[in-house]
């Protein structure tokens, strides 16, 4: 019988682990709904997420609910004093499945699926920047300690006793014009790029700490003094017999990374610095209904729309929710006996 | 007893150096990034001749070398003494006919101010989320996979989920706009009552609901125990709701941890009812973990409470912070160091309670700083 290696016995774990695989489940579904889930809801109802419908929205601003029929017309039907009149009967209706987004009357299913794009985009690439900016600086101040080491300890600790979304706030503003027009079409919205990279780099702190903290306990191991004394060099250590450690606690992270990257994201665009209002994203979303900091809104009887606020929280709330899980899941398949 | 004196000395001596070190990158930041300050001097010009802008640099006493500078910034906001702002609330020409300029507004006052509205909202919030989490942490780690046990996670898990903005602004329009049950918006001091004016300048969010044309329309003077405390409970409750879930969570594995623990079964064999077991026996354990945790997340609750004072109108420092640092394309350099040194002040006392604290609570630590465990997944909250 072939012997199985740590990550087959893992991936067995995880799948017997009933609610780490529905979590996993749940997280692909919301990715492939995310990447693909726009382009097929404009393919069934004709219209995209850019599209605007004026009468998708009543006399008072009020987008119209779940499941309403609006009439197919990008363009308003006027009396001969300007003033807008309903639709005449002939005129083709298309269909909003979780209505209107506001007074534009935009779809705003299309526009939850095209915003999880831009939100996953964000969130998974700004945890890739972080691990990756956190695994070396880490690895290094971890293994050769000395300056570089205190050096490091010293920038870590001091960044972290200052609050992260204020670090976010200040670079956005201030240090972004150069990276916030990275885009490509649709699928890279411009923005979105700028913002995972800032906070990649704010949140790379957690990783750098967590590798050097492991590496400094791993490296006076007596596999590391083996590899040493027949002569590997310090990148084929790192490398070869280091790294492998480092990954189940690194996977743990990263999946609670996204999670709250995409949380972050959130507040930025609460503060208006996040991507463009234009441009949707969960947390652009969620800001066009309840304002910015520096316009919060409250409760209006004449313009309430609840479906606004409950299907981007309810999609937040299982992303988030389902990469805690998994997380969770990963760090007791890849770690048994409960060490990390 | 010298040890913990000795303890206490260090940890005093990181928080300076921490100080020391963010005062220093807010400086070398202020002046790698381009900006012109002569424009606080003269807010109506269209162009700047450089004749003005040195006449600027002169008034605003940033003309002289930037080791000077470095120095004299810094020494300041260490003695507490930030000097006033460099912007100017007034009209017309700031220099007047005998070449004085109008000062901007003292800073201290306003951030003192501030720092109380802020500092009300995170103790009051952090002391609810203990009231909360103990007892459903507890009852929910005694009952491990249980129907109970499950509710209590899932739903403060919907908690963590909702953006405290959000969940401010829901409770705020249903409350305190619906119901009537709590004053909506505001900040009502503990102590001496005042009236509803934004203070240090009104450079807050202008949602105060104050009204300031004239002394006749002034709402009512407010303040004392019951005003502080009804306008600052959906603050408080929005701010338990959100880190409810992490708490409960970890007192929860903490608990169901211990329960397995020789020496709970001993307290069990002699008899000690379960109340006793769980009070004596298995809650000290957990406090440890709560004592960690609570000193790794300072520094996200001011980040929370960014959004929890926009919601409720509260004019506090974390709100202050977002404006001193995103409001303006040219930054205000004294008004951003003193924000940023009362922040940290904040952090680093808050951790240095904490350890102080841990020391107390569990005899074994004391040796080192304490640093155990990642930050938790409420770092994305803010």
């Amino acid at each position: 019988m072939r012997p199985h290696g740590p990550w087959r016995l893992g991936w067995r774990r995880l799948r017997r682990d009933r609610w780490s695989f529905i979590a996993l489940i749940v997280f692909v579904i919301i990715v492939v709904a995310s990447f693909c889930g726009g382009a097929i809801v404009t393919h069934l109802v004709h219209h995209n997420g850019t599209d605007l419908y004026p009468y998708a929205s009543n006399g008072n601003l009020r987008a119209v609910g779940p499941w309403t029929h609006v009439p197919d017309v990008t363009h308003e039907f006027t009396d001969s004093y300007g003033n807008m009149v309903a639709a005449p009967k002939s005129t083709k209706t298309t269909l909003f499945i979780f209505g209107a987004d506001g007074p534009l009357g935009r779809d705003e299913l299309i526009r939850l699926l095209d915003g999880g794009r831009a939100s996953l985009e964000i969130g998974i690439f700004a945890a890739i920047v972080a691990l990756s900016i956190g695994v070396f600086l880490g690895s290094i101040g971890g293994y050769f300690g000395g300056l570089v080491d205190a050096v490091v300890a010293r920038i870590t600790e001091t960044v972290m006793a200052f609050p992260l979304m204020l670090f976010l706030v200040f670079a956005s503003v201030h240090l972004s014009s150069a990276v916030r027009s990275i885009g490509w079409g649709w699928e890279i919205p411009s923005g979105a790029i700028g913002e995972a990279i800032l906070i990649g780099i704010a949140t790379s702190f957690y990783p750098t700490r967590l590798v050097r903290a492991q590496i400094i306990t791993l490296k006076h191991s007596d596999f590391i003094e083996a590899a040493e004394m027949v002569g590997a060099s310090h990148w084929r250590i790192l490398r070869k017999h280091l790294m492998p450690h480092l990954v189940p606690s690194l996977l743990v992270w990263g999946a609670i990374a996204v999670a709250t990257n995409i949380l972050l994201e959130v507040g930025l665009s609460f503060i208006g610095v996040g991507v463009q209002v234009s441009v949707p994203t969960w947390g652009s979303l969620l800001s066009t209904t309840w304002g910015t900091f520096y316009q919060p809104q409250v409760f209006n009887s004449q313009a309430f729309t609840p479906w606004q606020t409950i299907f981007p929280t309810i999609a937040i709330l299982l992303t988030v929710v389902a990469l805690n899980q998994i997380s969770e899941g990963v760090r007791r398949a890849l770690d048994p006996t409960g060490r990390s | 007893m010298t040890r913990l004196l000795s303890f206490l000395v260090r940890r005093i001596a990181a928080g300076i150096f921490t100080l020391l070190a963010l005062l220093t990158i807010t400086f070398v930041m202020f002046w790698a990034i381009p900006s012109e300050p002569a424009v606080f001097v003269f807010p109506n010009a269209q162009h700047l001749s450089n004749q003005q802008i040195a006449q600027a640099h002169h008034y605003l006493g940033i003309d002289k070398p930037k080791t000077y500078q470095y120095f004299h910034d810094v020494g300041r906001a260490l003695r507490f003494d930030f000097g006033s702002e460099w912007e100017w609330g007034g009209f017309g020409t700031r220099i007047n006919a005998l070449g004085k300029m109008a000062p901007g507004l003292p800073i201290a006052p306003g951030i003192y101010q501030d720092l109380r509205e802020t500092l009300s909202l995170i103790l009051g919030g952090a002391f609810f989320v203990l009231l909360f989490a103990v007892p459903l942490g507890t009852f929910a780690g005694s009952r491990v996979g249980a129907l109970s046990d499950r509710t209590i996670s899932l739903v403060a898990l919907i908690g963590v989920c909702m953006h405290p903005m959000v969940l401010g602004l829901i409770l705020r329009s249903l409350f305190g706009h619906h119901l009537h049950w709590t004053p909506e918006v505001g900040y009502c001091p503990l102590f001496t009552p005042h009236y509803h004016l934004p203070a240090g300048g009104g450079t807050g969010p202008a949602i105060t609901g104050s009204i300031a044309a004239g002394p006749s329309l002034l709402p009512k003077p407010c303040g004392g125990l019951v005003d502080w405390a009804s306008h600052l409970a959906l603050p408080w409750l929005t701010f338990a709701l959100l880190f409810l879930a992490l708490y409960i969570r970890m007192i929860r594995a903490s608990v169901a941890d211990t329960l397995h623990e020789d020496y709970v079964r001993t307290a069990r064999s002699k008899g000690a009812s379960e109340f006793r077991v769980l009070r004596r026996h298995v809650l000290p354990n957990a406090s440890l973990r709560i004592l960690t945790m609570i000193g790794m997340e300072i520094s996200t609750a001011i980040g929370v409470s960014i959004y929890i004072e926009t919601a409720f109108g509260l004019h506090g420092l974390a709100s202050d912070a977002v404006q001193a640092l995103a409001g303006n394309s040219t930054l205000d350099l004294p008004y951003v160091l003193a924000v940023v040194m009362m922040l940290t002040l904040f952090v680093v006392i808050g951790n240095i309670v904490v350890d102080l604290l841990y020391a107390v609570v569990d005899p074994r630590a004391g040796r080192g700083p304490i640093h155990h465990g990642t930050k938790s997944a409420a770092g994305g909250v803010i």
